[in-house]
């Protein structure tokens, strides 16, 4: 900011001593008694004073007027008394005066009104940008600075917990800004730091309903009158409130966003179990198919030819085995049809011994399919688990079938079952040495109908087992996870809890 | 910013702090002591006027270079130098050369950095002199005009050792005691306390006391209005030079030059 300067502007003071010792001239060289018509050419400079700069310009410029007239009416007055040429010359005077005292004062009250629409406008414009709270502030200190024609201007604002400052480090305690902060009320001091020139301070609270949302600060090596005061206080109310109005806008894009957002992914999500569902239906009509087709096949076979007791045994054993596995998957359909109305399953909870469970589902795949080999293994002691037996069993029958489903034939799948190290629980754990699961697709791989990408060519499968399995753990009140590295293998790990 | 990073300041001491009531005191009572003297006959008429010179412009330049925090002795030191150059001018006209004792003495003091807070500091303003000289020189010559076109009082061009000494008494003692005191103690004081306006009307109305009070001025109406009139404009100016200058120097050319052409007006 400019220190305002004696000399500065000097193109109109010298036009206007100018035009006032023309005039002087005139009247002198006429020797007028005061009455010379010349007298109102004063008038002239005194309207650009007033014009041009305000009540002090047009004051002065009055004052100087009279002062040079004066000397040209007074002595009629003093020599003929109040004569009708002394009385136009009195006129004279008074008109002159106060056209440029009130003149003056009008046009200082119509600049300063228009200043300050143009601080608004201009806070305005300072405050709608985008970006960061303090970038906002710093905005509009420049824009401050300039208009209000001070030596410093600054700002403390509230955000949440902290305060942001536009114009000083931080807000030291005991100073006027943390003062009007605190109290809400504005406060001036006429001189803050003692300099040759006093330098007026000035702070007014940003409000906004009724609470200070932070304070403006003006400094100014000058005048700071009360005038100007009063308009800062309403500036400091309108900053707050722009402030507030900003903040609102802010959090309401960024809450538009956020919406957006989630309905983009909620869309995202809800195509994708579209577009599983499409895929389930048409693998789980294939996957229903194939036991149905195996036992229409042996069961025409049968009917129709006279087979050796053992050829008739063998194609019974198979069929078993196909209609228990055309009942495991109408059982998960049911299972899941009541997960996605929200109902848990169906159990009928009693003391299961563990090991009983594990071995039976072992040797059905050890009989069904020999293509892994299963080793199984027990704690001593293992305590009973409140369970439902069919739904142990099928946990443990899903979690072998994509154990061996996911490994290369030959490979190891693993099933072991311990006490929980606090006790109250069962731990059963089914292990695999197949390609693993990438850490991604482990964080859905519970979800109904997902099938990780990978799987989908080298396996069969429905996509809801995990999900079913995963209802009826915690339909137990258990746990389970799967924990998994590529090229190793995977583990899931699920949890009963034991019978006290 | 101040406001925001620095502890509030306590508040300012009262207007009238740091005022030589001691030294004030001393001054009224020698006054009084020479005024009962010349009364009786035992001191002669010149020896009030010396002793006047040095109490009432003495009382001003001590009380502003004590509120300046200059220290009593710069008070006494001040008094003793317009003592001695009221001495010598009351002797022999040529004596009025040792008021010039007093401005020298001031500048001393603004080099060596004591007088800052009166605004006798460098730099000098040069610009805001030149406007102070203009101003003292409008209304100066405005006086004269008016003065010879209303009153038919005329240019004392014939007397230049009676407008010589006068112009010696206003720089060595009338302008600096009343603008070191009026401008550089009073009004700076006020102005840090009230508004720019408070400041000015309270420097303006005690200036005016201070020259109805002086027993130089003519106490006829129409001399005393012209006064009230001319020194309101010349204070209310100076006021207006020291506030955008924050300089003494401005004020004191524009009252040097003012009173140079009262000093010009004779009888009629």
């Amino acid at each position: 900011m400019k220190r305002p300067t004696l000399t500065r502007g000097r193109l109109l003071p010298a036009g206007l001593v100018l035009a006032f010792a023309a005039v002087t001239a005139l009247l002198v060289i006429e020797e007028s008694d005061g009455v010379s018509l010349y007298r109102h050419a004063y008038l002239v400079p005194v309207l650009a004073a007033t014009l041009l700069r305000g009540a002090t310009g047009g004051t002065a410029a009055a004052g100087t007027a009279v002062l040079l007239l004066g000397p040209v009416v007074l002595p009629e007055i003093e020599r003929s008394g109040l004569t009708p040429g002394a009385l136009e010359g009195l006129v004279t005077l008074g008109i002159v005066g106060l056209v440029g005292t009130l003149g003056g004062a009008l046009a200082t009250r119509v600049r300063r009104m228009r200043a300050r629409y143009e601080t608004i406008l201009a806070t305005q414009r300072a405050l709608a940008a985008a970006g960061p709270l303090e970038l906002a502030l710093a905005r509009l200190r420049a824009v401050l600075a300039a208009r209000l024609a001070v030596s410093d201007v600054g700002f403390v604002v509230r955000d949440g917990d902290r305060l942001v400052v536009s114009g000083g480090a931080s807000v030291a305690p005991g100073s006027i800004a943390a003062e009007v902060l605190a109290t809400g009320t504005p406060v001036f001091v006429p001189d803050a730091a003692g300099g040759p020139r006093p330098r007026r301070v000035f702070v007014t609270p940003l409000l906004a309903g009724g609470t200070a949302i932070g304070a403006l600060a003006v400094e100014r090596v000058g005048e700071l009158g009360a005038d100007e005061r009063t308009a800062l206080e309403g500036l400091g109310a309108y900053i707050g409130l722009a402030l507030e109005n900003a903040r609102l806008t802010s959090r309401q894009r960024r809450f538009a966003e956020e919406l957006e957002a989630k309905v983009a992914s909620a869309t995202r999500r809800l195509e994708e179990l579209d577009r599983a569902k499409s895929s389930f239906v048409a693998i789980a009509s294939h996957e229903l198919r194939t036991p149905l087709t195996a036992l229409q096949g042996f069961s025409e076979l049968l009917v129709a030819r006279r087979l050796p007791h053992e050829e008739v045994t063998r194609l019974a054993g198979i069929m078993r085995g196909e209609a228990r596995r055309l009942g495991r998957m109408v059982n998960d359909l049911l299972d899941l049809s009541r997960i996605e109305r929200g109902l848990p399953p169906t159990l009928r909870r009693a003391p299961v011994a563990v090991e009983a469970v594990i071995a039976g589902v072992a040797d059905v795949f050890r009989r069904g399919n020999a293509t892994h080999p299963i080793i199984v293994g027990y704690e001593a002691g293992l305590p009973h688990v409140d369970a439902a037996a069919d739904a142990l069993e099928r946990i443990l029958t899903n979690l072998v079938s994509n154990a061996m489903k996911y490994s290369p034939p030959g490979h190891l799948v693993r099933i072991r079952a311990r006490a929980a190290a606090r006790g109250g629980a069962v731990e059963i754990e089914v292990e695999d040495q197949g390609e693993g699961i990438s850490q991604s697709e482990l964080a859905r791989i519970f979800e109904p109908y997902y099938r990780a990408p990978e799987a989908e060519g080298s396996a069969r499968g429905t996509g809801i087992g995990l999900a079913v399995v995963k209802s009826l753990v915690e339909a137990h009140g258990g746990w389970i996870r799967v924990e998994s590295a590529r090229g190793i293998g995977t583990r899931a790990l699920f949890s009963l809890p034991s019978v006290s | 910013m101040w406001s925001i990073e620095e502890p509030r300041r306590p508040p300012e001491r009262s207007l009238f702090a740091d005022t030589p009531i001691g030294l004030l005191s001393a001054l009224a009572a020698a006054a009084l002591t020479t005024l009962v003297a010349v009364r009786v006959g035992a001191l002669p008429e010149a020896a009030m006027r010396v002793v006047g010179v040095a109490t009432a412009h003495g009382a001003l330049l001590a009380t502003a270079l004590a509120w300046a925090g200059a220290g009593a002795r710069a008070g006494l030191m001040a008094v003793g130098l317009l003592a001695v150059a009221a001495a010598a001018a009351s002797l022999h006209p040529a004596g009025a050369l040792v008021y010039a004792g007093v401005p020298l003495w001031l500048i001393r003091g603004a080099r060596a950095g004591d007088l800052g807070a009166l605004g006798l500091a460098r730099p000098v303003p040069w610009a805001a002199v030149s406007i102070g000289v203009a101003i003292g020189g409008f209304l100066g010559g405005h006086l004269l005009v008016s003065a010879a076109r209303t009153f038919g009082v005329q240019l004392r061009l014939d007397a230049l050792d009676v407008v010589l000494v006068a112009a010696a008494y206003d720089v060595g003692a009338n302008v600096p005691a009343a603008e070191t005191f009026f401008r550089g103690a009073l009004f700076n004081r006020a102005q840090r306390r009230w508004s720019r306006s408070v400041a000015l009307a309270m420097s303006t109305a005690a200036y005016g006391v201070r020259y109805l009070l002086d027993p130089l001025l003519p106490k006829s109406v129409e001399l005393v209005v012209g006064a009230v009139f001319y020194l309101t404009l010349l204070s209310a100016a100076n006021c207006w030079l020291f506030w955008r200058s924050g300089s003494l120097l401005p004020g004191a050319a524009a009252a040097l030059v003012f009173f140079g052409a009262y000093r010009l007006l004779g009888p009629r």
